[in-house]
């Protein structure tokens, strides 16, 4: 076996080992924060790590749907869809995260606080790029609005994760990145929040390259059917 | 086993599904690009 293929054969079961070590820490080696209700504070190690899959998501699916409009190259479309259901996926175990460690700190699931509001639009705004993708038959024209309504919709990203938040007043902690520009955890829990986030980077790497060779195996045999 | 370590658990075990379920996704969808069912 060479040892790119001995890499190949193996990373997998390194990352299975790596979150595997997180889930451990995360619960059991970090300490729980200061000023949190009980162990919730645990829940960041998860919580934000999918927060930021799902925009680093949406911002890829606008790179690849600008690419498609500029190139016209089905491989971007292809790319964008993928991102964008990567996207909404881990948007939607934030906001399920984010309910959890709402019910323990607040008592009620839902608050309908600024972040909370905030991310039900994004939900519903990339919800929609799914509805529009299915409500068009034709293929080029289905791709062209698609980019076009990707590039829209990571416009509001910025607003509703970055913004809006920061300028109401929130029940949601201050996070990571905070306005003082100073990591406010202790380095334990840093350390930990580092490693999930490196390991969840690297898991929805993994699953978008799943789903874009999936969806380009599809066409394919869409295409040779139709010959 | 206190609370913290049995939900240290569960959180394991749906891990380790959710990792056997898309290593094994990963190795078909291997199996049908080198043309394969």
């Amino acid at each position: 076996m060479s040892r790119e293929g001995g890499f190949r054969a193996v990373w997998p079961w390194l990352l299975f080992a790596w979150l595997a070590l997180v889930i451990w820490a995360a619960f059991l080696w970090a300490p729980a924060a200061a000023n949190f209700k009980g162990q919730s504070s645990r829940i960041v190690f998860f919580h934000v790590p999918m927060a930021w899959v799902a925009t680093v998501a949406f911002l890829g699916s606008c790179i690849a749907s600008i690419r498609y409009l500029r190139r016209r190259n089905m491989e971007d479309d292809i790319r964008a869809e993928a991102a964008n259901s990567l996207g909404l996926t881990f948007a939607v175990l934030a906001t399920v995260t984010g309910s959890i460690f709402a019910k323990i700190m607040w008592g009620s699931y839902w608050n309908w606080d600024p972040r909370e509001t905030s991310i039900t639009f994004l939900l519903l705004i990339y919800a929609a790029y799914f509805a529009l993708r299915a409500a068009i038959p034709d293929p080029e024209r289905r791709a062209t609005m698609a980019a076009v309504y990707s590039v829209l919709a990571f416009v509001t990203v910025p607003f509703l994760v970055f913004v809006v938040p920061r300028i109401y007043w929130s029940l949601h902690p201050d996070t990571f990145i905070n306005t003082q520009g100073k990591i406010k955890m202790d380095s334990r829990m840093f350390q930990v929040f580092m490693a999930s986030l490196a390991g969840f980077s690297v898991f929805a790497g993994w699953l978008y390259s799943i789903e874009v060779r999936l969806e380009r195996i599809r066409r394919r045999r869409q295409q040779e059917e139709l010959l | 086993m206190s609370d913290l370590g049995g939900i240290m658990l569960v959180t394991l075990i749906i891990w380790a599904g959710l990792f056997l379920y898309v290593f094994r996704l990963d190795r078909k969808v291997r199996r049908l690009e080198r043309g394969g069912s």
